[in-house]
Formats: C-alpha cells, structure tokens, sequence
C-alpha cells in the first residue's frame, strides 16, 4: 500500500510538465493567465488578481502546463472564476494543463465544470 | 521530501519526531516552544508542522492561532501532537485551525503514516 | 518499514523526567506556602503530562499508567474542579517520589510498579471524580460488510483553514476502494462575485460513491478530523446479507490509541554509561573565542619563530605574555564547563523542610540566598548529603518548638538560611539557624559522660563547638526518627574534608548557630605555594597559608615529647619539620635560616618548617593513589613549569600530624 501510494505522489509532484495537447478555443486573440507551479493556497491572492484582471476579456485562455502543486482552493478559484464567465458570456479555454492539474480536477470532480479538455482526463 | 517544524519542550519526544521524519528523508526544524517555532516559522516556508499541546512560554493552541493567522500558514497542515484524548482538547486545537491529532503515545510508523496521510 | 531504535532517547527522557519532577516538586511546595498562582499549577500539570506522554512512547507502561492518574486529577485542579488543599499537595508530593522511584527502576531496567506504587495509585484513582476511563479503543463496531457506500460531503466555509483539503481526503478514500464522484457542486453560501471570494473559505459540495468491502469505521477514520468543518452523511449502498464472523481488522486507522506494550529493553546503554553535562552555550561560545585567540597568538609566536631575529625580543615576549593571558583564560573556561550551579542542591531543600515540619511539628521559614553561585560538579554531588544533615540538624536540634518559641519571646516560625558565595578561591555555603544555639552545658555534659574530655575541664566557646565534631558524639534527647542513624557531624566533616574543603561552627546561645561549609571550587587545580625542602619541592595550598615568617631560635620551646612549638598571635603552634616528616636529605635543619609556614584547617594551626618559599603556582592536582599509592600528609602531585614533580601537602593530614605532637 505505501509503495502505490509513494508512486502515485511521484505522479503528481515530480512529472508535472508533460502537458497534455492544448485546446484550441480562439487561441490567438484570447486573454492568457499562466497558473503558477505551485499553485497552493499561498499563491491565490495574486492569481485572483489575474483572473479578476482578466474577466473582462471575453475568451481566456488558462495555461495550466507548469502546474506542479496544487490543492483544492486553486480549483475552486478556477470553478468560481468559470462560473461567472460564464455568467458574463466569456468563454474558458486551455492551453496546456499539467498531469498534477488533471489528477486533482479529476479525483474532485471538477473537470466538467473547469471544462477541461476531455482528452486528458481518465 | 517535504521541510517539517516539529515543536515540543521535551527533548526526547522531538528528538524521536525529528530522527523518525529525517530518516524518512524530511527535512525536519526543531522549536522548544510556541513562540520559537513562530520564528522558525516566519523564516522558513514549512509544509507541515507537528506541535505538542503543553508546552511552557506559547502552548500549542496559542501558536496554532498565530500561524493561522500568517498569509503562508493559512492552508499547512498543522498536526497536534497529544496525549489529550479527551474531546475539548482537540476542540479548542481544531477551534484554534489544527488540522489534526496524533494521540500519544505514538510509534515512528505511526507518525509516519500520519505525516503521510496530510502531505498525501 | 522504519525500524527506528527508541532506545536512543531513554537517556534524554529519563533526564527531562527527572527535571519536570523537581520543576513539580518546587510549584508543589510554592502551592503549600500559599502562592496562588495560575502558572504554578499549568507547571505542575505540564510535567505531568509530558512525562505520561514520553513513558507511554518509549514504552514504560507502568510509569504512563500511573502518571496518567496523576493527570487526570491534576486536570481537575488546572480546570478548577478541584480546590487545593494540604490533603492534596501532599497526595501530589507523595506521587512526585513514586514516579521518581519508578523512572529510577526504569532506568536501571527494573520491574517498574510495586506495591508501593499500585496503592497510591489506586489511592489517586479513588480521588479522581468519576471514572478513570482506561484508554478505550473506538468501538469498530458495526463492521458489517457492504458493497460500498454513498457518502454526502459539504465543506463549511472555514474547512480549508483547518489544513485538511478535501484532495487529501479523496485520496484517502480511494485506497480504500474505487471512488466514484457522483457530482461536485457549488454551495449556496459561495459568493456571487470572484471578487468577494476568500481563497481560503472552501464552497464546495460533493455526492461520492465509495466502491468495495469498506467498513464503515476506516471511512470515519478518514473524516476523524473533519468534524465541525463540514457536513457528512454516510450510508451503505446495499446491505449484503452475509452474517459471516466479522473478523476483519480495522485496517490502518489513525489515530491510534493503544500501542502494544513493547518490553523493557534496558541495557548498559541507559544504565552504564558515563555521567554527561549540560552546559550553557555560552560557556562553550566563550571556550571557543578563547581557542580563536591562542590559535591568533600560536601563529603570529610561530611567524616569529620562522625567522627569529634578536630585534624581534620585545614581539617574542608580548606574544608571550598573550600567549600565558589567552592559557589562563581557557583553562578558567575550561574549569567553569564543569562549573554548575548550587541551586541544583538547595532545590532540595524547600521538600525536606515541609516534610520535617511535619514530621517534627515545627514551623521552619527556608530562605535561600545564592543558588547561582557555582562549583565544580564533582563537589556538588558529593555536598548535597553533609548539607541534608546539617540541615535536618538545624531543625530537629536547632529550631525551637513553637511553644518553646513563644515563650522565649520569638515568632513562632523559625528561620534556616541556606546561603552560598565565593570568597578568593572558595565557595562558603552556611545553614544558619535563629534557634537556641548550642547548648553548651548538655555538650559538656554529654562529652564527659563519652570520656571525650576530663570532668572540670575549662572548654572555651570555640572548644565546646568542636566537640559536636567528634565521633559518636550525639547530645539528641532522645533519638528521634531523624538523629540516630549513626551519622554525626564527624561524618559531615569527614566528608566535607574529602572534598579539600572545612566545617566549622559559631553559635550564640538564645540567638542560633550558623554552620560553615567552606569548600575549593574545583578539585583538579589549585593555587599553591611552592617551598624548597632540600632538593625536593612541596606545594601548599594557598588558601590554607595563613603566613609566613621568618623564626628566631629562642622563639622556639621544647616541649615533653620532644615536639617544639612557637608563640603566635596568642597561641602555641607545634613546628612541623617538612624535612623530618617527609624524610627529605640536605634540607635546612635549623630554624633560623629555614621559612615557617602557618597553615590552618578547622581553625586549628602548625607551622611548617621549609628552606625556602619559591613562588606561587597554580597546580593541577594529579593523583598520587591512581599513580601509586596513598601518602600520608600527602594529597597529591603536579608537575612545575620546569617538568620536575612536586607533592602538595594535604593540609588537614598535616595539622592532624602536628596537633599529635603537640598532644603528646
């Protein structure tokens, strides 16, 4: 039991770069917030202060490929920040999104609803 | 593997925490007392900290409190190490923002799955 | 997995045990004189607790079960359900020693509980209100085996602030089987804007399905530490109708609250190994400066040395004089590493007092003055006994009864000083009382009656105190529980003697007796002078010279015997001739051209006759009876600057020699 619980920490934590394909939402016109790579409720206050920064853009493109660290606050910053958006008639789009990034949205459900591609999802 | 404050005013017991967590590959900071692990803790980016309830100078609750309080403490696992096992003692830590217990006595396996368990 | 040796820490557990049972003890006697303090009894309850908590973790069950007692009445006291009384801190008292008593065996790797122990534990179970719940394992009951289980789980806002995130949690669950999210929502209380959100304030909901053979306790156990941060509903998917023999362990569940009782496995490790010191870091920072100034000075002597020029004298000699000033001091640091302070002794003393109270029905205020003071390790293990007696001494033959008291016009409450000081090269530590003093006719009495001296005999004050210094001499009433044990005041001066240090009395009748304990500060060095006797070179301790002079011959008597004695400053001193007693060849034979040397020991004086005084030299003493054999009048040997050997004179053999020859 430990030994799959040490590999699947090594999942998350040491091989975060391998991002998956981006998806293609208007890419080239887009407002792109990059998320930090450690991603870790120290690091909100500044990443909210992006997003808010960028909400006004229309479509936006979130780059989640550095994502090393992550914890449940970020994703419920990024399901709010999806929220209203959408609420605003934006759209969300990715560009790249780490293997840490998936494994959380995934293990807490919330890949639908930060709509992450649905290739890189389990 | 991960930077750990480990705070108690008993040598032995932080000693067998802090050998028990290095051996595991930790990087382990050791602190007497409430008020020095805050300095510790202010001067170094902590991912857990194991804390005793009883201690002379700031108790635990009281240093739970005060780090809670700090921006880049909001979120860290804060394991209080007790042998409280009563239910107001690990009210008044949980009130105070600890994350959990480790109920002593404890062996190093056990701290080792505990620590595991928070850092996932 | 880890196999971590905890045996490691049994040393450092036994020595902070031993700590938080002093620091008990003294908040306990403070409680008893009437302080109220808060901080006293967090101190009392504090100790406690640690100590429960290192013997359970290193496996002293015995130790954890009886100071877990201890706590749960402690925890009364500290939570104010319990009021303090005398009844109480004497129960508390009592239990400091047993739990002192069964680390001590522990330590040794003895049985730990006796008999004596099980009552009073027992005797604290019986005063704890209620119940004293041994730790009880959380009931795992209700395994019933499920085909997995719905669980409804909706984080209250402050969740995340506690450090438990729900990542975590899911985790956790999904070792323990196939985690299916049913749906993850947003909850009502969640702010509308982005720009109200607090990061840290958690507004999410989830629907999970746990998949599996899964008890229903190894769930609970995941959400242990979440309970008043979020809302939980846990129910089975399916019952499955099997009613098979729930034999099925409880997996890993945390926390844990029992630990198998692991056996003693005390070797020479805890018990046999060399006394250790703790040292205060700036004892060692001011050892290390010192050593980053002889390695200065070494390589600026060892530059001249390279290329030694005579116009480099004057360079040579400050480097030498810095060179001696730098070895001076770090020999100083070096002595005060072993330097500890008397407190260490005196802490003892507030116990013994209250129990003697009790004991003696006597009222005794301790006032003690300079535990700060300090001296050499060896010294402080070996003070504490002669100062237990002279103390008990004080109060059970010093100190007045109350009644007694009134009626002499005193407070009822008498006083005993412990006080302690340096003075040139010495600690003084005196026991003074405000009781009756000596008794000078009972002593007399007492000293005929053992044939110590000749029935109307004339016995000055000073005379009369040195007599309670003899063997076997008692003057006690009646041998109380405390006197008659066969130890007297010649045991105290002998071993106070052991030390190199004296004892002696002064005594004002009506008014009380002081005791003084004078003592070296450190046994491995001396300051001496060195004299010549014929070729051989002897050391006397400095700070037993009371002078030196020069004797014409007709200041010489012989008396019958064939001793000789001198007048001085009122009094006949026997001459001890160094040469003839340590049968040294071609030493200067006539007093008039040799050095006399007035030495004293318990105010008891000889001269020594020497050739010559040559300088004063501190000595690091070397043992002649681990080098060869014991030397009568001899205490020991060093070595002089030029490399030859000197002996040092033990000054108390000497005396002892010289008021022999007198006698006789």
């Amino acid at each position: 039991m430990a030994g799959k619980r040490a590999a699947r920490q090594q999942d998350t934590d040491e091989q975060p770069a391998k991002a998956s394909a981006a998806a293609s939402v208007g890419v080239d016109d887009a407002a792109r917030v990059l998320l930090p790579a450690d991603c870790r409720m120290a690091a909100q206050a500044a990443l909210k202060a992006e997003l808010l920064g960028a909400l006004d853009a229309g479509a936006i493109v979130l780059d989640g490929g550095q994502v090393e660290r992550v914890d449940t606050a970020a994703l419920q910053l990024l399901v709010l920040f999806r929220r209203e958006l959408d609420t605003r008639g934006g759209t969300l789009g990715w560009h790249g999104t780490s293997d840490a990034l998936n494994e959380a949205a995934g293990l807490l459900g919330l890949a639908q609803l930060l709509n992450l591609p649905a290739a890189a999802l389990a | 593997m991960a930077k750990i404050l480990a705070v108690d005013d008993s040598a032995s017991m932080r000693g067998m925490v802090a050998f028990t967590l290095r051996g595991a590959g930790h990087e382990v900071t050791e602190a007497e007392n409430g008020q020095l692990a805050l300095d510790a803790a202010r001067g170094g980016s902590f991912e857990l900290v194991l804390a005793d309830v009883n201690m002379p100078v700031m108790d635990g609750i009281a240093m739970v409190r005060e780090l809670r309080a700090m921006d880049a403490y909001k979120g860290v696992p804060i394991l209080m190490l007790t042998t409280e096992s009563h239910t107001e003692k690990k009210m008044e830590g949980k009130a105070a923002g600890a994350t959990g217990w480790l109920v002593k006595p404890f062996d190093p396996e056990q701290l080792l799955a505990t620590v595991k368990r928070v850092l996932g | 997995m880890s196999a971590v040796d905890l045996t490691q820490f049994h040393k450092t557990f036994f020595e902070e045990s031993r700590e938080g049972l002093d620091a008990m003890e003294a908040a306990l006697l403070a409680l008893d004189s009437g302080a109220t303090d808060h901080e006293l009894v967090h101190t009392i309850f504090r100790a406690a607790h640690s100590i429960k908590g290192g013997a359970a973790t290193f496996g002293f069950a015995d130790v954890a079960a009886f100071t877990h007692v201890a706590e749960s009445l402690l925890e009364e006291v500290r939570s104010e359900r319990r009021a303090v009384d005398a009844g109480l801190i004497e129960v508390l008292l009592c239990s400091v020693d047993c739990m002192r008593a069964m680390l001590e065996r522990s330590s040794q790797g003895q049985p730990v509980a006796d008999a004596e122990s099980e009552a009073l534990r027992v005797e604290l179970v019986q005063l704890v209100s209620g119940e004293v719940a041994a730790p009880v394992v959380a009931a795992a009951s209700m395994v019933a085996p499920v085909s997995g289980w719905n669980i409804a789980f909706t984080a209250l806002p402050h969740l995340l602030q506690t450090g438990n995130d729900p990542l975590r949690l899911f985790r956790e669950l999904q070792q323990l089987g196939r985690l299916e999210v049913v749906r993850a929502f947003i909850t009502d209380s969640a702010p509308a804007q982005l720009a109200e959100l607090d990061p840290s304030q958690c507004y999410l909901g989830w629907e999970l399905r746990l998949h599996g053979a899964v008890a229903r306790a190894e769930i609970d156990a995941v959400f242990d530490w979440l309970d008043g941060d979020c809302e939980l509903a846990i129910a089975p998917l399916a019952e499955v109708a099997v009613a098979g023999p729930v034999a099925q362990a409880a997996g890993e569940s945390l926390p844990v609250a029992t630990a198998a009782p692991r056996p003693i496995r005390e070797t020479a490790a805890a018990s046999g190994e060399g006394s250790s010191i703790r040292v205060g870091i700036d004892k060692v920072d001011a050892l290390i400066n010192m050593m980053g100034e002889l390695v200065i000075t070494q390589s600026m002597l060892s530059d001249i040395g390279e290329k030694f020029e005579l116009s480099q004298l004057g360079r040579l000699r400050d480097g030498l004089v810095q060179l001696e000033r730098t070895t001076r001091e770090l020999q100083e640091s070096v002595m005060r590493i072993r330097m500890l302070p008397i407190g260490s002794v005196f802490n003892r003393f507030p116990r013994l007092v209250h129990d003697l109270e009790r004991k003696l029905d006597k009222r005794v205020k301790l006032e003690l003055h300079g535990e700060h003071t300090e001296l050499d390790k060896t010294v402080l293990e070996k003070i504490g006994d002669p100062l237990v007696h002279l103390v008990r001494n004080a109060i059970d033959h010093g100190l007045e009864s109350p009644a007694q008291r009134k009626a002499a016009g005193k407070s009822e409450t008498g006083t005993l000083k412990l006080n302690a000081y340096h003075e040139g090269g010495n600690i003084v530590v005196q026991i003074s009382d405000d009781g009756a003093g000596l008794n000078h006719a009972a002593i007399v009495a007492k000293a005929q009656q053992r044939g110590l001296i000749a029935a109307g005999q004339e016995l000055s004050d000073a005379e009369v105190a040195e007599l309670i210094f003899q063997p076997g001499f008692s003057t006690a009433a009646q041998a109380t529980d405390l006197s008659g044990r066969g130890v007297g005041m010649d045991v105290v001066r002998r071993n106070v003697r052991d030390l190199g240090g004296s004892v002696g009395v002064r005594s004002v009748s009506g008014k009380g007796s002081t005791f003084t304990i004078t003592l070296p500060l450190t046994l491995a060095i001396i300051d001496g002078l060195v004299t010549a006797v014929g070729s051989e070179r002897y050391i006397v301790p400095l700070t037993s010279i009371v002078e030196s002079l020069r004797l014409r011959a007709d200041a010489v008597r012989r008396i019958a015997g064939g001793g000789e004695v001198f007048h001085f400053r009122d009094e006949y001193l026997p001459i001890m001739r160094l040469h003839r007693a340590f049968a040294c060849n071609d030493a200067v034979t006539d007093i008039e051209h040799g050095i006399v040397v007035v030495i004293e020991e318990d105010g008891r004086r000889v001269g020594l006759l020497v050739d010559d005084l040559l300088g004063q030299q501190q000595a690091v003493v070397k043992s002649l009876e681990a080098h060869y054999q014991r030397v009568q009048g001899i205490s020991g040997a060093t070595i002089l600057s030029d490399g030859s050997v000197a002996l040092i004179v033990d000054v108390g053999g000497v005396v002892r020699l010289g008021q022999r020859s007198k006698a006789a």
